[in-house]
């Protein structure tokens, strides 16, 4: 049997805002059909380090690469670290697609053009194909009989379905989710939730930062604890939630035992 | 009493005949203003430091000085400057409607800059990021994503001004220009009957501004997607619908 190619290849991802250190080197490979839970307390650094992998934050340190592309990060004159080429890490996001804690579904498009957009425009697909994938994701996050409406009319639950098919809609080789659940009530996760193990099962590769457990324990191949700006530990996650599991994570799953 | 409505009749008619001057002044200045805004709002953003200091020095200057006196520097003096005096320059600037469409250009620029400039920095990031996030780059996130919520949130600031600029116009008629003021106070001057001709161009400009503010409350009306109702229906099997 052999390994499926790495998707994303993050190495030593440094960060600080200030005199304030939030991704002290970061190493993650991400593999075809993996799902990575990220967890970590608020302020450790998950969030900063998913947005450093498509660039909407740009490392001070480190390497990034999808599948075998590296993203063009230089060094300027003054030795930080930039976007060297903005086109190519434009062409790099292509590639990738973010669901965010707040859906940011554009507000002057209905949800099929939110949804048709990216493949429309970006990628300057067929119209008639781009219809057919959009009717298609939104039928199966159970959004199509919303397609004319506005964003601002739905519910916080099916704005995230919406984006969620409008991340799918590039077909993307990797999707990262930014605390997909939290600006959701109770009733609302568990249909978002519902549908991200859905794509988990058809073996999507992706990277979640999520404060949801169970869906870490329940849904990914691997769970990766952040901690103060780095990795405290990492494993699948019969490990990582069974007995030898460090005790830095142990600490964090309940805060209320110690 | 007939003599009466007979003269206001007359006046109004002669009144009328005015408005096209007025209404270029307005067009005219009103275009300018929002193109030039435009530019100065880009350099306000701009990432060296140099377009930044121009576009605050121009806000600072145009927003800083009465309309009238910007009107008469540009009409009275330059007329003094030897070089616009004899130059090429001379036919535009020895022209009182031109001068007038460039100071109220200049000066309300300054203005609608700073409104472009408010409405910018309230297009939330979230939805910047979800273009950048999936390629978006430059012109296109600027079209597709940044443009269409600045001027939803700009309309209701930038009608204002367009109602404002209508009646800065009527400074046009302290340099010569006949417009709607200048033709009234004309008839003033061999009539005698001030408060009736003051209110016969009263009743055109409230008509201008009324129109304009009917026809940008509309616009607004139509970005506005917040107020469509949401329709039930499932996706049709081909897609005209498109914007």
């Amino acid at each position: 049997m052999t390994v499926p190619p790495p998707v994303l290849t993050a190495t030593n991802i440094r960060k600080s805002f200030g005199d304030r250190e939030v991704l002290a080197g970061i190493s993650l490979e991400a593999r075809e059909g993996e799902v990575i839970s990220i967890l970590g307390g608020s302020g450790s650094g998950k969030s900063t380090f998913l947005r450093c992998l498509n660039l909407l934050e740009v490392p001070d340190e480190g390497q990034i690469a999808i599948g075998d592309v590296q993203a063009p990060l230089a060094r300027n004159r003054h030795g930080r670290l930039e976007v060297s080429d903005s086109r190519a890490a434009a062409r790099l996001r292509t590639q990738t697609a973010m669901v965010f804690q707040g859906f940011n579904l554009w507000p002057h498009l209905t949800v099929l053009q939110n949804v048709m957009e990216a493949p429309l425009r970006v990628h300057r697909r067929d119209r008639e194909e781009v219809l057919a994938t959009a009717r298609s994701l939104l039928e199966r996050v159970g959004m199509a009989s919303f397609h004319a409406a506005y964003p601002k009319r739905l519910s916080g639950g099916q704005q995230q379905r919406v984006a969620i098919a409008r991340a799918l809609a590039t077909n993307p080789k990797l999707v990262l989710f930014d605390e997909p659940t939290s600006a959701l009530d109770p009733e609302r996760v568990r249909e978002v939730l519902a549908l991200m193990r859905s794509l988990a099962e058809e073996g999507r590769t992706m990277i979640v930062v999520t404060h949801e457990m169970a869906f870490a324990r329940d849904v990914s191949s691997r769970v990766v604890h952040l901690m103060n700006g780095r990795v405290e530990s990492s494993g699948p996650p019969a490990h990582m939630f069974g007995a030898d599991a460090s005790p830095a994570f142990r600490a964090f799953l309940s805060p209320a035992a110690l | 009493m007939e003599e009466h409505l007979t003269f206001i009749g007359s006046v109004t008619a002669q009144l009328v005949r005015a408005v096209p001057v007025t209404l270029l002044i307005l067009a005219v200045s009103g275009v300018c203003a929002t193109v030039l805004a435009t530019g100065l709002t880009a350099m306000s953003v701009a990432r060296s430091p140099l377009p930044r200091l121009i576009q605050r020095t121009w806000t600072f200057l145009f927003r800083g000085t009465p309309l009238i006196l910007q009107i008469f520097m540009i009409y009275y003096g330059f007329a003094m400057v030897p070089w616009i005096r004899h130059g090429i320059l001379w036919a535009a600037f020895r022209d009182p409607v031109f001068c007038t469409c460039l100071a109220m250009t200049c000066c309300c620029s300054a203005y609608i800059a700073e409104i472009f400039r408010g409405a910018l920095a309230a297009v939330p990031r979230g939805e910047i990021e979800a273009g950048r996030a999936c390629g978006m780059t430059g012109f296109m996130l600027l079209r597709r994503v940044i443009a269409p919520s600045l001027i939803r949130i700009a309309l209701p600031s930038y009608s204002n001004e367009i109602i404002m600029m209508t009646k800065s116009t009527s400074l046009a008629s302290t340099i010569t220009v006949l417009d709607i003021t200048g033709v009234a106070q004309q008839v003033i001057a061999h009539s005698y009957r001030t408060l009736d001709v003051f209110c016969a161009a009263a009743a055109l400009y409230l008509l201008i501004n009324a129109t304009l503010s009917t026809l940008l409350t509309a616009l607004e009306r139509r970005l506005d997607v917040d107020r469509a109702p949401t329709p039930l229906a499932p996706i049709p099997p081909t897609l005209e619908p498109l914007s």
